[in-house]
């Protein structure tokens, strides 16, 4: 058990945790880019029915559904390795980091597949006609009529997605990343101030969720300017 | 001048066009009639190629298209000659009223912004939507979003406009500005080819009615014609339907 509970301490752990803000936020970043184009990728197949692929794709989304985070980024931190010892190539001195980035793209992946292809379909097909019958070619009313709908309607819920991202990277510490849940196990260590170091992350974490969410409403709004406001405010 | 010949369109086993064959000279207006299922918004449809037809050729001014040869750039090409006001508007949710008009012009038709915002304005100016260039679709009327459709087709100044049941999702107090609009265009002589529930406005504008049912064109004729003295039984049926149980010579009475 930790010592007796000091306040104080919360105000000594936030700065020394802040400063590994940035391992968190480049996870999150990059997976999250990274997350977009393979979820563009894995959507396609499945809008435009190609045999094999689209099937492959249902495997993948299902199986990062139904699977923990936890227990993917062990698979991919043990797998990709294994993997690579059969061609004779040596990542076990990898950078972890790298590991919970393809971890957490891959996971993001097959959520925005999701979204992206809920999005498009629920874009009026006549809309697509009537670009049709204006004389656009499909990928003219790909682009010009069905996307920017799609990214409006397809926004919310990647921001939700992003946002409980954002809190997942927490786990990347169990294999060994130095963020800021990595950093405040150490301090725990050598202060055995426990609940103080989780107060101190927990206001972190909110802090950067606020702002987060803040900024996505401002895109929303700008994204979804076309649409009744009580759609739209809500 | 549209030339249809032979169209046949089955959905699952369903023949729902069983062989139209059909000339429209330039600047005529012609309005399809005919009860739900028979065929017409499908015939519509199949001009423009939103249905492709399982056989029989479609030309439409100088293109001609044969439907079992048909590749992508046929039906581009087939399609830069139609325009279509449909049911339900169908305008782009994303685009101002203005931007709406000026799609096509500018992706379609390649025409310069300048060009195609000064050709939009003058035509929302014609069906009376100056002060809304602006607005989104979801802040208009019905009636004024299907007045943007006609403009959007209008624009586009196409060989054949095709009206696929333009006040049929209207509240019934709107349906006479969209009509009005419809009529003051067919005197311009464009061609125009009309499916509608209207009758009176069919009467009005049409140049040829097509009675249309069960996929075949059952009777074709001047309005005059259609409305006080059918040919053939079916017509009369409909045309009796329609009326609302009233007697027909109503029709009849009021058609000249």
């Amino acid at each position: 058990m930790g010592k007796a509970f000091d306040i104080t301490l919360v105000g000594e752990f936030l700065p020394q945790l802040v400063q590994y803000l940035g391992v968190t936020l480049q996870i999150l970043a990059v997976s999250t880019v990274f997350g977009i184009v393979i979820g563009i990728a894995a959507a396609i197949p499945r809008l435009f029915r190609i045999p094999i692929l689209s099937q492959l794709v249902v495997v993948y989304v299902s199986f990062i559904r139904g699977t923990p985070i936890l227990i993917q980024l062990f698979l991919i931190f043990y797998g990709v390795p294994a993997l690579f010892l059969l061609f004779d190539i040596d990542l076990t001195r990898m950078d972890p980091l790298y590991f919970v980035m393809i971890t957490y793209s891959l996971s993001n992946g097959a959520v925005f597949s999701e979204i992206f292809r809920g999005a498009i379909q629920a874009i009026d097909y006549g809309q697509t006609e009537a670009a049709y019958s204006v004389g656009m070619s499909d990928s003219q009313t790909f682009f010009r009529i069905i996307i920017p709908q799609a990214i409006g309607i397809a926004f919310p819920n990647m921001a939700n997605c992003i946002i409980s991202s954002l809190k997942d990277t927490s786990l990347a510490f169990t294999i060994g990343v130095m963020d800021m849940v990595g950093r405040g196990e150490t301090l725990i260590a050598s202060t055995a101030h426990a609940l103080e170091v989780y107060i101190s992350l927990s206001i972190i974490y909110y802090i950067v969720v606020l702002v987060l969410e803040k900024l996505f409403r401002l895109f929303e709004k700008r994204v979804n300017r076309y649409k009744p406001d009580v759609v739209s405010s809500a | 001048m549209i030339y249809l010949q032979g169209i046949k369109k089955s959905f699952r086993n369903q023949e729902v066009l069983k062989g139209i064959n059909l000339t429209i000279e330039k600047g005529k207006v012609v309005t399809i009639l005919g009860p739900s299922g028979s065929g017409k918004s499908t015939l519509l449809r199949c001009i423009n190629f939103l249905e492709k037809p399982d056989e029989g050729v479609v030309q439409i001014g100088d293109v001609r298209v044969v439907a079992e040869k048909a590749n992508k750039k046929d039906i581009m090409a087939l399609r830069k000659q139609s325009a279509m006001v449909f049911q339900h508007y169908n305008l782009f949710a994303h685009k101002t009223v203005l931007e709406n008009v000026m799609e096509g012009l500018i992706v379609a038709k390649k025409m310069k912004k300048a060009e195609a915002r000064q050709r939009s304005e003058q035509v929302l100016e014609r069906v009376g939507l100056s002060d809304k260039l602006n607005y989104f679709p979801s802040q208009l009327s019905g009636g004024q979003q299907q007045r943007v459709g006609i403009a959007r087709a209008l624009a586009l100044n196409p060989e054949v406009i095709l009206f696929d049941e333009p006040t049929s999702a209207l509240d019934p107090e709107l349906v006479g500005e969209v009509l009005a609009v419809i009529k003051d265009i067919a005197k311009e002589g464009i061609t125009m080819l009309i499916v509608t529930h209207e009758m009176q406005f069919a009467r009005e504008v049409s140049d040829q009615v097509l009675f249309m049912d069960g996929g075949v064109i059952v009777e074709k004729g001047s309005p005059m014609e259609i409305f006080t003295n059918p040919r053939e039984e079916r017509t009369r049926k409909f045309l009796k339907r329609i009326s609302g149980g009233l007697p027909v010579h109503w029709i009849q009475k009021t058609a000249y």
